[in-house]
């Protein structure tokens, strides 16, 4: 059992790291809601990080390295659906941005103005759909990510893929690696916070109500991560059904701890942190939500009790 | 006592049947001050306006079960909410006029505030004090007979489309906060005064920042006494009997009858929750009715702290309870009206007006009498 990173992993992430920084935004800009990062997206792409898992000696565990290091930044991309669902279904290289839907291919999907193809669970089977940009309708959400639904599939490119079981592994996997990166960036930025903010004299992180919780979401990162990481190196059912259902489980007091400690301040565009609570908020509510996970985790882990 | 009250229920439900405006509050701008000014005269013009304020300043003087019932028929008739920018008029800056100003102060402004003509806003916090009221630092200095006002305020609620402001600063450098501040009547179009509207990340701006900048101010227009701010600010409380907000609660209680009946038996695990929140929510309604009916004849004991954040928290829970049994991309989720806006919302209920981690300071130290940490 090795817990520790191999040396192209390091180069991965410090490669990836670099690209991050090389694409911030400008501190001085207006604040908004949700803004796509368009250079990273370039930048990833050119790069083939999101392609990691079709590589010689490499496989999902470090395509949810490459998807956790990605959401720890405050730039908004699409990555987990392109590093861990595309390949697993077979989809050709540079065909992304990838967006996931359940049920109905008309629902609303994160990233679909963007995207180069849907996949759809219609539960039986996975409808790919090359996606025609104008033939998307934005969704105004509060919650991050460009959302966007199709009127109609008519005329649209489809094609019926039947590994619906992938599909669902990987995205549960891919969006627990996600919610994992989403936790560490904010919780890196709110302690900053707790360090600087002065309150009756002291920074606000002297203040043991304060450290208590914070030392609490510190173990709900970690937690996640390593649940999320251990999902994607074994890539079975069950681990990714538990890391999916234990992330979105703890998501909402996270955020409300986080969103706490960080007062009004934290409530405004002019500080980051809504940036990692509303992607949060929406991996949070995927696939049904962490009820809908923990079951299908009971039934993965113990099919005959559960049947 | 039964009957009495059952008629005063007739009649405020005939009312608000009859009264209610049809059209969704505005959340924000010019279209929201237009909107609350409209709705407060209309309450004014039917003798439903400053309920809790006492008669001989031109309020209603209901007493505190007449409160509730109105406040429950209120929310029953979805009237526009009581959190609207309104509220620091009718439930701050009118009640600290009312224990503390002189009697040309309440003739000049009580009125108007129940009539629906001006909206006042908070001028409290500053980026450097939030919690630590006490350290606030906007100064004013006495030059002849004026106060000369240089600093900042922010999370001023409404303050762009507000008229006067309840303005707490310093005005003695030197001396300790308990004699250094004071409460200050401002009014919003002096010059040398700017507001930065502040864009919140549940959306609509109704926050502000405010700037002062050689703002000058009459000394008649210091409540309470040059130098006692602290005290005039902290009047208020012993006037707050927990009424302020019980129409939030009560709505907030009515909101979980509705999810559990939108939850379907498939969700045993949600339902299971949600029959948790309601629970929950009587809970806090039954501590509220008893602290404001038993605060009625008496000082309020802190254990209003235990409602406030009992509330605040309750309010989170059933916001994020309603996101995920709707889903995020759910008609009741989505846009300005919808759950997702209630969440996002919901993250300032444990930060305004006392932070969750300010009411357990009181409640540990107040209600269950253990010593002071070292702050």
């Amino acid at each position: 059992m090795n817990y520790g990173l191999t040396e192209d992993q390091q180069a991965v992430l410090s490669e990836l790291e670099r690209l991050i920084a090389g694409t911030a935004p400008d501190g001085h800009t207006e604040p908004e809601f949700a803004p796509y990062c368009e250079a990273l997206d370039q930048e990833l792409a050119q790069s083939g990080f999101l392609d990691i898992a079709r590589e010689d000696g490499f496989g999902p565990l470090d395509a949810a390295l490459v998807v956790e290091c990605l959401a720890r930044a405050p730039q908004i991309v699409e990555a987990a659906a392109s590093a861990l669902v595309g390949p697993a279904l077979g989809l050709p290289v540079g065909l992304r941005p990838v967006a996931l839907v359940e049920h109905d291919p008309l629902k609303p999907a994160r990233f679909l103005p963007r995207a180069g193809v849907l996949l759809a669970d219609l539960g039986d089977r996975v409808l790919q759909v090359t996606v025609d940009p104008d033939r998307v309708v934005p969704v105004d959400s509060l919650f991050a990510y460009p959302y966007g639904r199709l009127e109609t599939l008519d005329g649209l490119e489809t094609k019926d893929v039947a590994d619906v079981a992938t599909l669902r592994r990987r995205w549960r996997t891919a969006l627990a690696a996600e919610a994992a990166g989403c936790m560490a960036g904010a919780l890196a930025l709110v302690v900053e916070h707790v360090k600087d903010r002065r309150a009756f004299g002291r920074p606000l992180g002297a203040f043991q109500a304060i450290q208590h919780r914070l030392a609490m979401a510190a173990e709900t990162v970690e937690s996640c991560k390593w649940l999320a990481f251990r999902a994607a190196w074994s890539d079975s059912e069950a681990d990714a059904a538990l890391a999916a259902a234990f992330a979105q489980k703890r998501i909402p007091q996270f955020a409300f701890d986080l969103h706490q400690f960080s007062g009004a301040m934290g409530l405004t565009l002019e500080f980051s942190l809504h940036l990692w609570t509303y992607r949060l908020r929406a991996l949070s509510g995927e696939l049904g939500g962490a009820a809908a996970q923990a079951r299908q985790a009971a039934l993965a882990t113990w099919p005959e009790a559960a049947a | 006592m039964n009957d009495s009250i059952d008629r005063f229920r007739a009649t405020a439900r005939a009312w608000l049947e009859a009264n209610v405006p049809a059209e969704t509050a505005p959340r924000d701008g010019p279209e929201a001050r237009a909107f609350t000014l409209r709705w407060q005269a209309k309450q004014a013009e039917g003798g439903w306006a400053g309920i809790a304020w006492p008669e001989d300043v031109g309020g209603r003087g209901l007493s505190v079960l007449e409160q509730i019932v109105w406040f429950e028929e209120y929310v029953r008739a979805g009237a526009p909410s009581v959190l609207s920018p309104s509220f620091v008029g009718l439930n701050h800056a009118g009640p600290t006029l009312i224990a503390c100003g002189s009697p040309e102060q309440k003739a000049r402004h009580l009125p108007e505030i129940l009539r629906g003509e001006v909206l006042w806003c908070q001028g409290f916090s500053e980026p450097g004090s939030g919690s630590d009221l006490g350290s606030l630092r906007c100064r004013a200095t006495v030059d002849g007979d004026e106060l000369v006002v240089e600093g900042q305020k922010t999370w001023s609620s409404w303050a762009d489309i507000g008229d006067w402001q309840e303005l707490l600063v310093r005005s003695d450098p030197e001396a300790r906060t308990s004699k250094a501040l004071s409460w200050v009547i401002m009014p919003m179009d002096a010059p040398g005064i700017t507001v930065r509207p502040i864009e919140t990340m549940a959306g609509p701006a109704t926050f502000s920042e405010v700037f002062y900048d050689d703002v000058r101010v009459s000394l008649d227009n210091v409540v309470g006494g040059l130098n006692n701010g602290w005290a005039t600010a902290m009047s208020t409380l012993g006037f707050e009997r927990g009424t302020a907000a019980l129409a939030l609660l009560i709505e907030c209680v009515h909101q979980v009858d509705t999810l559990l009946a939108d939850c379907s038996p498939r969700l045993p695990m949600l339902r299971a929750r949600l029959a948790g929140l309601r629970a929950e929510g009587r809970s806090v309604l039954a501590m509220n009715y008893r602290f404001a009916l038993e605060s009625e004849n008496a000082v309020p004991d802190a254990s209003g702290s235990m409602i406030r954040l009992a509330f605040a928290e309750f309010a989170q829970k059933v916001s994020a309870a309603a996101v995920e049994l709707y889903g995020i991309d759910a008609a009741q989720t989505l846009g300005e009206r919808g759950w997702g806006y209630e969440y996002l919302h919901a993250f300032s209920e444990t930060i305004a007006g006392g932070t969750a981690e300010i009411q357990r300071n009181i409640i540990g130290e107040r209600v269950l009498g253990l010593p002071r940490p070292p702050r």
